[in-house]
């Protein structure tokens, strides 16, 4: 564009050069002389170069060649002191890059629309009764029920998943582990998504289980179909094996499809999508009996969420009727729905987004505060130049677009600056994200986040730039003119405002680091929770069991026995343990219930016990060094022949017996049988641990030995047969044995090279969740907020002891000691600071309600945190401020006289 | 500051007038912007006087509003020069101008020459 313009201006010259030579040689044809023709032409064209300028005007581009000379003015202004600007952009980036990333996060978690059709119609319908909404889902008959009753619902489709990666499919490539899913045949249709190859399930009757003929079919996900197929276009038809059966490819689902898998991690995990096909056990009516499905159900348009559950409520008394216990209808007497949408994300992670947020808002504001801090200083240096300038010609208004297209430049460099901060940060916390927030993608630049970049540039040029301007568009030429030296600075009123952005910065950080400060408190006391066991020095490898591969052999000695045989044979290791889950795990969960017998008041009690399952080797006292409260652990003696034991926890006792009865009387009980005939004691119970979370007490738990779990028990298939984590005790370090122990889960078995490692301190953290991740969060945000604070403490102090140095100087020349100047200095700052820490104190108090939810042993208005970090910002204030106090105490009475 | 207000105020009044007289200037073929003004002086019995600040603005004026076009050509002095050309549209606002013109030109000549009546 400006090529153009300086074209088009080059021909304006050459048009006006053409005209004076035709004039001259006219002239000269009528007989003057050169020089006189010239004279003349030049005297009747007038001001050529006011002709091109006013022509100029007449022109649309002018606006753009006035935005293209602000622009390189300002370029230069700021390239002249680069300090300043260095500073402006760096201090503003550091808000921009944290609100950045704080809202991709959101953004992420929250905001991403979901691939269905209208998601917001989504509803998960969960029986609910006594015992709270049922998470395991209802039985096929339930579901039928509703969908025959309902008016509310268009349609219901059900589902079972697998979660993790528990199938084997294989490929081209060789295995692939895939999470499958077994879905009704309406599922897709509900969803309102199609396959993008191929079709889908084909529906065989109202209740929409699957035709038989698709029994044996599978549908792919794009992520499969394009890492084992190669993206065969012909897949379609094909014959694939999974876990050593066939099916046949009905189709590809499209791209980004992982229902019932969601969060944005699944973008690419492999899946297949099976075909319900209703069983026999499906229309039983007993406890346990009939397998339990997930429902979901579309809204009809009209009817609300609360509508929807009123209407179910009505009928479901009924529907639970056909159950033959009364213990079975009392728990799933009632109905509880929720948008699926809601059920993607916790409420309080929501919550806790929302402060983190906020947090960085805060961030940015006290960012953008303090480089306003730094403008107006500036500002005020300039005004001899800019008043300079406006004698010279410069309308106000140009001036005034000269200060915002410096605001423009300084404050999108910082979004620029910011932007590469927020992927820094992303990276920094990749893992945490990915386990609390199941995030995946570094920065992406989508929609939302450039728009959010855009007004974060957007307002932080009014904020900044906003005084500057202003005070130019109004100050008087001459009085600037004659003020004379530029440090003859601001008035009082200027003085008061820059004071109160100080003061608004103080209590903006000191809110930042109170947050701060709660949750550091909270990783103190969770961290210093008594877990019941080690947790150094452990290793843990997450296996997936390819259990298809042993059928018909016992895994316990096909399989787990050699293994761990193996892994105790390998260098510096002390002793490993094989067991279902390592407490805070939460990667695979049982519950155990008991199925009572008789109607007295203890079997009733004892039906309601919901236990943790847990499938365990001897070692693992050795591995994880917990204490028993009673009795024995499991040792090598207990084997398939031996007399079934189980072990139970402290909790468990205490939901058996109703109170704190003797732990021991438990002690020789029979509560399971491993199978026929083997009915098992209890010969220990184990001190109470955390098993879930740091935050959560003791559960009930009851656990069994693998080393005598047959095939024929009961347990068989859940206790071996679906996932397994090998936990190691070595002093030797990670990287060291990982290898090794990767080949020992090869040797066993090709399947377990793909196992996960980590360590169970990192499970530890992991399980802190939220609290971990938002505490180092606001470590930055909070520190990042102190450094910028005292950085305005003494940028402002500095400026006013510049400015006062004449008087200073008088001072001292009068007498004054060093003491009285310096506290003249300090008294400013501890009004700013006891200003400050008063409002900021009141702001924490009404702003840490927000973290309420992540906070652990510590409450949202704790005095001790909120004093000791006005503590901190105090001395951090007096010690900022004292550089520049003492630099008014050696001030120089004689030199600064002289200058005045 | 004064002197360009002043030059502007100038174009600003002579602006509808000066806009008619290039158009009807064109009529007789294509002209670079010397041209216009000499052929302005002569038929105006070099009663009219021309300013280029006035002219040029108003030639890149009318340019935009697609009244006349301009290409550069060689002069008959052998001369690069750039001549501007009347369009279609550039025709049709000149006879507006025209008839607008003697309209006024009959009204104001109505009220102007009416004796005063005692």
């Amino acid at each position: 564009m400006s090529w153009w313009f300086e074209k088009r201006k080059d021909e304006l010259d050459e048009e006006i050069r053409v005209h004076m030579a035709l004039d001259i040689a006219d002239r000269m044809s009528r007989g003057e002389s050169r020089e006189q023709a010239e004279t003349e032409a030049a005297r009747e064209f007038g001001n050529a170069a006011l002709v091109e300028d006013v022509t100029h005007e007449s022109w649309r581009w002018r606006r753009l060649e006035r935005f293209a000379n602000d622009l390189r003015y300002a370029l230069r202004a700021l390239r002249r002191s680069s300090g300043f600007s260095i500073t402006v952009i760096a201090t503003m980036a550091v808000g921009v890059g944290a609100t950045c990333a704080m809202f991709s996060v959101v953004d992420g978690v929250l905001l991403r629309p979901l691939p269905f059709k209208d998601p917001g119609g989504l509803v998960e319908i969960h029986e609910s009764g006594k015992k709270g909404p049922l998470s395991y889902g209802s039985p096929y008959l339930d579901i039928d029920q509703w969908r025959q009753r309902s008016r509310a619902f268009s349609q219901i489709a059900f589902y079972s998943s697998n979660t993790g990666r528990a199938s084997f499919l294989e490929g081209t490539a060789g295995t692939l582990h895939v999470g499958s899913a077994t879905v009704s045949a309406n599922l897709f249709d509900l969803l309102g998504v199609h396959p993008a190859l191929g079709r889908g399930f084909s529906v065989r009757d109202a209740g929409n289980s699957v035709k038989a003929d698709d029994e044996h079919s599978l549908l792919l996900s794009d992520a499969v179909w394009r890492a084992n197929y190669g993206a065969d276009a012909g897949i379609v038809g094909k014959t694939v094996v999974m876990n050593g059966e066939r099916f046949s490819v009905l189709g590809v689902m499209p791209r980004g499809f992982t229902f019932p898998f969601a969060g944005s991690n699944t973008n690419g995990m492999p899946l297949v999508w099976k075909p319900l096909v209703l069983k026999d056990e499906d229309v039983l009516r007993s406890h346990n009996a009939a397998p339990y499905y997930d429902a979901l159900g579309r809204l009809r348009p009209g009817f609300t969420l609360a509508a929807a559950e009123a209407e179910l409520k009505v009928f479901q008394p009924d529907v639970v009727k056909s159950y033959s216990e009364p213990r079975d209808r009392e728990i799933a007497n009632s109905i509880s729905l929720r948008r699926y949408t809601d059920s993607l994300i916790d409420g309080d992670v929501r919550k806790a987004l929302f402060a983190l947020l906020g947090a960085s808002a805060l961030l940015w504001l006290i960012a953008c505060l303090n480089a306003t801090s730094l403008m107006w200083a500036r500002a005020l240096g300039r005004r001899r130049e800019l008043a300079v300038r406006s004698a010279l010609g410069a309308s106000r208004w140009q001036i005034v677009e000269h200060l915002l297209m410096e605001g423009i430049l300084l404050s999108g460099c910082a979004s620029l600056l910011g932007l590469g901060l927020a992927a820094g940060i992303l990276k920094l916390f990749q893992h945490g994200l990915e386990t609390q927030y199941k995030i995946h993608e570094s920065l992406t630049l989508n929609l939302p986040v450039l728009g959010a970049l855009l007004a974060l540039t957007v307002a932080g040029v009014l904020l900044i730039s906003a005084w500057p301007t202003f005070a130019a568009a109004r100050a008087s030429i001459d009085t600037a003119l004659r003020q004379g030296s530029p440090q003859q600075g601001m008035g009082r009123a200027q003085r008061r405002m820059r004071a109160v952005l100080v003061v608004t910065e103080i209590a903006l950080s000191l809110t930042l680091l109170v947050g701060c400060g709660l949750l550091l408190r909270t990783i103190y006391a969770l961290k210093h929770v008594p877990l019941g066991f080690r947790t150094e020095h452990i290793v843990v490898a997450n296996m997936t069991i390819p259990s298809y591969k042993f059928a018909g052999r016992d895994m316990t000695t096909a399989l787990y026995q050699p293994l761990v045989d193996r892994v105790k044979g390998l260098p510096g290791v002390e002793s490993a343990t094989l067991l279902t889950d390592v407490p805070l795990g939460n990667t695979f969960r049982m519950i155990f219930t008991f199925s009572p017998k008789g109607n007295s008041a203890d079997a009733i009690r004892r039906a309601a016990i919901e236990a943790q399952f847990r499938a365990v080797s001897p070692e693992m006292q050795q591995v994880f060094g917990f204490q028993m409260l009673r009795g024995r652990f499991f040792n090598a003696g207990d084997t398939q022949t031996s007399q079934a034991v189980v072990v139970v926890n402290r909790a468990f006792v205490r939901a058996y017996f109703g109170d704190d009865r003797d732990p021991s009387k438990i002690l020789g009980e029979n509560l399971v049988s491993l199978g026929k005939d083997r009915r098992a004691l209890v010969v220990g119970v184990l001190d109470d641990e955390r098993q879930v979370s740091v935050a959560q007490s003791s559960l009930p738990e009851i656990e069994v030995c693998i080393p005598q779990i047959t095939p024929e028990s009961m347990f068989y298939k859940v206790a071996e047969g679906m996932s397994m984590d090998l936990a190691v005790r070595s002093q030797r370090s990670i990287s060291l044995i990982t290898p090794e122990l990767r080949e020992a889960l090869r040797t066993a078995s090709p399947d377990l090279s793909a196992s996960t490692f980590s360590t169970m301190d990192q499970v530890v953290e992991d399980s802190f969740g939220s609290q971990n991740l938002a505490a180092h969060l606001l470590e930055i945000f909070g520190g990042s907020a102190l450094l910028l604070c005292l950085a305005g403490i003494y940028g402002l102090l500095s400026y006013l002891v510049a400015q006062r140095r004449q008087e200073i100087g008088l001072r001292i020349a009068l007498g004054a000691q060093q003491w009285n100047v310096m506290s003249l200095v300090l008294r400013q700052a501890g009004w700013m600071l006891v200003a400050g820490l008063g409002i900021g104190l009141g702001m924490a108090y009404l702003g840490t309600r927000a973290l309420r939810t992540l906070l652990y042993g510590v409450k949202a208005d704790d005095p001790w945190t909120a004093g000791a970090v006005a503590l901190v910002l105090l001395v951090g204030g007096l010690a900022a401020s004292l550089v520049p106090a003492r630099r008014a105490a050696r001030v120089d009475p004689a030199e600064a006289l002289r200058a005045e | 500051m004064m002197g360009r207000n002043g030059y502007r105020n100038r174009v600003e009044l002579l602006q509808g007038t000066l806009d008619m007289l290039i158009l009807r200037t064109l009529q007789w073929g294509p002209a670079h912007g010397y041209g216009i003004v000499q052929a302005l002086r002569t038929q105006s019995g070099e009663a009219l006087q021309v300013e280029t600040g006035s002219l040029y603005p108003a030639l890149h004026r009318l340019e935009r509003q697609g009244w006349v076009r301009s290409e550069w050509k060689q002069s008959e002095a052998n001369q690069r020069a750039r001549y501007y050309r009347i369009t279609a549209t550039g025709k049709k606002q000149l006879a507006q101008d025209l008839s607008r013109w003697e309209q006024m030109v009959a009204v104001m000549g109505g009220i102007l020459k009416s004796t005063p009546t005692e």
